[in-house]
């Protein structure tokens, strides 16, 4: 095996890499301001994934255009699911227990969008056609999958506008206030439950923008959310629950893991090296790369 | 401006204020002492909304704060300057002031209000881009104060800002507080353990014991007052 | 909590009205849901074990339901093993199996418990796709279908299914009253009050994981055989096994024999005649259901049916208003001459420094405690006071130094193990156990020196009878006052039999009265033999109580003496309340 083969294997996965970092940015943003695992991420990429889907049905949206329209209208269902089911979660005051009612929360919704979804549409994988998805940019004797790159491109400048979001305006800085210190934020006239809705429709958007992207070169169908949700969850933990940025590189990292894994497993089994991963973050640096606590009894 | 009358406050079912009374008038200085756990800091988070409170009433212009928000309490003019600095360790100096302007009417002021607080902390200019987190004690509490400072509020509340720092940099810490107090038409609420720092900044002074107020009485005389060392070692 | 009798009454008509379903029922269809509702109760149970009694929530439990079935199934294949032989194996696997999962994965804390289980149900899944297993038929034995595990008669499936929900249902209830049942409802109510109070909290969670581990397997190999007939890794180790096993339980209601019965018997059968009904049109109706429940279930109900009816029904528990109480407490002789400290230490505290991410929060501290003496630990805020505690307890090892507890070298220490030694705890804010009534909370004390679960509850109410609360003991802590509480969980430490007692701000958030009746009974403990340490800010209270005073400062043991002394020395008023008033005050 030559270096051109596994720069091609390394190339392939940071490619793929980029649309799992937009994935997993917006369960870290959840995460890092709230404190709740959103189980059901996935299960939002996977709706947006048939919106995109919808979107390109009309002729003149291309999918990486539809993506981008996923943003808006899961941006106002985040928000009510938020104001609807998460904001009245509290567990009985108990913070731990708030936690735990609000993962199963979520756990709840998970199923419910998966089975809806199976019921109202057909559970036949549906498949987005674009001239560039089998097409290929070479760059030496390096192959880049067209729709990977497209999607990759996308992918890095939505992270990048989420990104000046939180640096650059209000809003963000008062996100990452709440994120830090509820209590010292709401010295400051920050609404920390609005935040907490903002962070919540700010990331089902992001992921289900990711869906859009991943359907232009990932069959869509009910359950693909089984297939992502935990390479989102590993590559937050691996970047540190509630950081931004170490989401991101999580998701390249996971990306990379997975491709390098088809070099010595067949493709069933490519998960195994990012389970491996995951175990071996929670137990020598539950902390992840950039995060805050390491939590341990 | 600010009148509390029969305030009590429970946490988890421990007693931490009982039957306190005391104003505020606008302008002026205000002290609170007492030992630790005589629920000093939990005095301030019920002004500020982040302790809830089950008897008595707390005024501030007029007007009942009862169940506002903590947000909207902060909004209404109200800077809290908590206890511990809890500066946002993971923004830039820079980043922490600038939500300390937050509130509308203090955003429209915002580049004015910088200056004047990068003014009256030349350290925090220095140290602009760095993040908060990275700061010393006594810097984080400067930049805790120039958050509060930045919301250009009517009633400043602050929550031991001498905790957890060495001598010199808490003499400078209470010249700056002076200095504001001179310099703005502010009214303030100070709750101190250190007495004598505490009491010579101020117009007036409560002493709190076990949540309740045991002293009050105008500078002068609290300073002259034996009964105060009794509130802390109790003889 | 139900006297033993009537539990033990309870199953066996559980049982009686399962043996009546199995004969009532007619249909082949109906059969197949009733030995569902058994299994998924069962399944439910066993989760209820780890999950539900200890409060470790876990996400993966199917690991055991999966290995269950894949032990039994490969055993007939490969060796021609009987299901019945080849159950007791898939047994001894999956509590390996739990070992091998709960070494490392209890030691992570909070979320990322959660986090990690869900992440070997996933390994299985690869390893078995990988071993080639991907589907796996049961071989038909028509020679002896019986042996094997094959009734062609529906009912005989149910009686099997629910020999095995009666058994965990026995082992449920043994557990629940027994010794580690109470202490793995501590752990989940307050883990860190329970190490305080002697409950070796890692060891529990273990033992607790192993027996969860044996019904789940149990489950799967008779599940397998019921119903799938063929294992794939999906089916057994898939996202559904376990969402059907916390719906149940968290619909039913966790914590308790009756949750995942009940709820078992209302979400089966919605949920299987649904999918018959209407599942060709709609398939997933099933999990739509089940997800539907779930939140329904966290919004309007989150402890589950079974106690929000219990709440209904019985109205609040103990909602006691307890006005004008007078001071009770203490046992026959009181006065502070009474008893006198004695000369020998019985703790010895050695250069112990801690720090704490750059900041000194103990600074070469050393002071004894003598035999039967009280002595008070005072400084200003951020001396180092509660730092000192979480050191001495077991909570922190210090970075440097010694502590010698009656000789031995106590250093570093686990809680429990302390506790078991003789170190008894109250904490700053009382540390309760919600959910267990004041006679169950002062048990988890008693449980250190006694197993059997009538004397421990012995040993409790005449622990709270010391303290006046005996007509109390049946009480949930809600609703209690501060004093209260307070002397419960003086009760509680007592019920210990500690010989050194540290008491974190005791009198904290008390009135007048109360402080007087918790002074009592602070002096009744020292009666009792033991040696009392106690933080205070309360100076008053503290200067008649205590026989000696130590004070810190910024970490550093300031001065020593006794009350009169160490309030008058001039380093300790500086200390207090500054350089400058002492100087006003002409240092008096």
């Amino acid at each position: 095996m030559g270096a051109a083969e596994l720069v091609q294997y390394v190339a392939t996965g940071v490619l793929v890499g980029g649309v799992y970092a937009l994935m997993s940015i917006g369960l870290a943003l959840i995460f890092g301001v709230m404190r709740v695992v959103n189980f059901a991420q996935g299960d939002f990429m996977m709706l947006g994934m048939y919106l995109t889907y919808f979107y390109t049905l009309s002729g003149v949206v291309d999918p990486l255009l539809g993506a981008l329209l996923t943003i808006p209208p899961f941006f106002v269902l985040g928000w009510i699911v938020h104001r609807g089911l998460l904001a009245r979660v509290t567990g009985g005051g108990d913070p731990q227990r708030q936690m735990d009612a609000q993962l199963i929360l979520t756990l709840g919704l998970s199923l419910v969008i998966t089975n809806a979804t199976t019921m109202i549409l057909s559970p036949t994988p549906l498949g987005i056609r674009t001239p560039y998805a089998t097409q290929a940019f070479a760059l030496g004797p390096v192959l880049l999958n067209q729709a990977r790159s497209y999607a990759f491109g996308m992918a890095l400048l939505l992270a990048l506008a989420v990104y000046g979001f939180l640096t650059r305006t209000d809003l963000g800085k008062a996100l990452r206030a709440a994120a830090d210190d509820p209590e010292a934020a709401s010295y400051q006239g920050i609404d920390v439950r609005a935040m907490h809705g903002l962070a919540f429709g700010t990331g089902i958007a992001l992921v289900a923008a990711a869906g859009g992207l991943l359907a232009t070169y990932h069959p869509i169908e009910p359950t693909v959310a089984g297939n992502f949700i935990v390479l989102m969850f590993v590559a937050v933990v691996l970047g540190g629950l509630g950081s931004i940025p170490g989401a991101f590189v999580g998701g390249l990292v996971i990306g990379l893991v997975q491709s390098l894994t088809l070099l010595v497993l067949p493709f069933q089994l490519q998960n195994t090296g990012v389970f491996i991963v995951f175990l071996l973050v929670l137990y020598l640096r539950p902390q992840g790369l950039f995060g805050r606590r390491a939590r341990t009894v | 401006m600010l009148a509390i009358e029969r305030l009590g406050v429970s946490y988890e079912g421990l007693h931490a204020l009982a039957d306190v009374s005391l104003e505020v008038a606008e302008g002026e200085f205000v002290t609170i002492v007492g030992p630790n756990g005589a629920g000093k800091t939990t005095l301030l988070k019920a002004i500020s909304g982040t302790a809830p409170s089950d008897a008595g009433r707390i005024a501030y212009k007029g007007q009942d704060l009862g169940l506002l928000q903590p947000s909207a309490r902060a909004a209404l003019g109200i800077a809290h300057v908590p206890e511990g600095r809890r500066v946002f360790p993971s923004l830039t100096v820079m980043e922490n002031l600038e939500l300390g302007s937050y509130r509308r009417t203090a955003r429209a002021a915002r580049s004015q209000g910088l200056e004047e607080v990068l003014a009256l902390f030349p350290v925090l200019r220095q140290r602009q881009r760095q993040l908060a987190g990275s700061l010393s004690g006594g810097e984080q509490q400067m930049l805790a104060l120039g958050r509060g400072l930045m919301a250009r509020p009517d009633l400043l509340l602050l929550d031991e800002p001498s905790q957890g720092l060495g001598p010199r940099i808490v003499e400078q810490i209470f010249e700056t507080i002076d200095r504001i107090r001179r310099e703005r038409r502010l009214t303030i609420l100070l709750v101190e353990q250190r007495v004598v720092e505490a009491l010579e900044l101020c117009d007036r002074g409560y002493v709190l014991e076990t949540g309740r107020v045991v002293l009050a009485g105008g500078r002068e005389a609290l300073l002259a007052d034996p009964r105060v060392q009794r509130a802390y070692l109790g003889a | 909590m139900p006297s033993r009798a009537r539990g033990w009454l309870a199953v066996a008509a559980v049982v009686a009205v399962g043996v009546a379903l199995t004969f009532g029922v007619q249909e082949r269809y109906h059969h197949r849901v009733l030995t569902l509702v058994f299994l998924w109760a069962a399944m439910g149970l066993s989760w209820n074990i780890i999950s539900g009694y200890a409060g470790q929530i876990s996400f993966g439990h199917q690991v055991f339901f999966g290995i269950g079935a894949y032990v039994t199934v490969l055993l007939i294949v490969k060796a021609g093993l009987t299901p019945w032989i080849g159950m007791i194996v898939a047994i001894g696997v999956a509590v390996l199996a739990a070992v091998l999962i709960g070494m490392p994965t209890f030691r992570l804390a909070g979320i990322y418990f959660g986090l990690a289980t869900l992440a070997y149900p996933l390994i299985f899944r690869i390893v078995m796709d990988w071993l080639g297993f991907q589907e796996v038929a049961i071989p038909m034995k028509r020679e002896q279908p019986g042996w094997f595990m094959q009734f062609s008669d529906p009912r005989s499936f149910d009686l099997l299914a629910l020999a095995v929900l009666a058994a965990t249902l026995m082992l449920s209830r043994a557990i629940e009253t027994s010794r580690l049942g109470y202490r793995l409802r501590a752990i989940r109510e307050n883990e860190q009050a329970a190490e305080a109070m002697g409950v070796d909290s890692f060891r529990c969670k273990m033992i607790a994981y192993m027996l969860s581990a044996a019904p789940a397997a149990v489950v799967g190999a008779v599940y397998v055989h019921a119903i799938l007939f063929i294992v794939t890794p999906e089916a057994v180790f898939g996202l559904l096994v376990v969402s059907q096993t916390l719906v149940v339980c968290l619909v039913g209601g966790t914590g308790t024999l009756w949750g995942p019965v009940i709820g078992a018997a209302l979400m089966v059968p919605a949920s299987e005649i649904l999918d018959t009904t209407v599942g060709d049109r709609l398939p997933g109706i099933q999990g739509v259901v089940y997800g539907g429940a779930l939140i329904l279930i966290m919004l309007y109900a989150p402890e589950g049916l079974y106690w929000r009816a219990r709440q209904l029904l019985l109205g609040r528990a103990g909602r006691g208003t307890d006005a004008a109480r007078s001071a009770v407490v203490a046992p026959a002789q009181d006065g502070a001459a009474a008893v006198a400290p004695m000369d020998r230490a019985l703790l010895e505290v050695r250069g112990v420094s801690k720090a704490f991410s750059g900041l000194q929060a103990l600074s070469d501290v050393s002071f004894d405690a003598r035999e039967r003496e009280i002595l008070g630990v005072i400084g200003p805020n951020g001396a180092g006071k509660t730092t000192l505690f979480n050191v001495l307890n077991g909570f922190l090892a210090p970075d440097v130094g010694q502590v010698r507890f009656l000789g031995h070298d106590a250093t570093g220490q686990r809680p429990s193990a302390l506790c078991r030694l003789g170190v008894g705890r109250t904490f700053q804010v009382p540390r309760t156990f919600p959910h267990l009534t004041l006679s169950e909370n002062v048990m988890i004390g008693a449980f250190v020196h006694v197993r059997p679960v009538p004397d421990a509850r012995r040993l409790a109410h005449a622990a709270l009878g010391r303290v006046g609360l005996a007509d109390r003991a049946d009480a949930l802590p809600s609703g209690l006052t501060t004093l209260d509480l307070r002397l419960m969980e003086l009760a509680r430490c007592l019920a210990t039999e500690p010989r050194l007692v540290l008491l974190d701000e005791p009198l904290a958030g008390l009135s007048g009265d109360g402080v007087a009746v918790m002074i009592g009974a602070i002096r009744s403990v020292r009666s009792l033999g033991a040696t009392v340490v106690i933080i205070e800010h309360t100076m008053q209270a503290l200067l008649s109580l205590a026989d000696r005073l130590i004070v810190l400062d910024q970490g550093r043991r300031l001065a020593e003496g006794t009350p009169t002394q160490v309030t008058q020395d001039p380093a300790v008023i500086e200390a207090y309340l500054g350089k400058r008033w002492l100087a006003r005050m002409g240092g008096r």
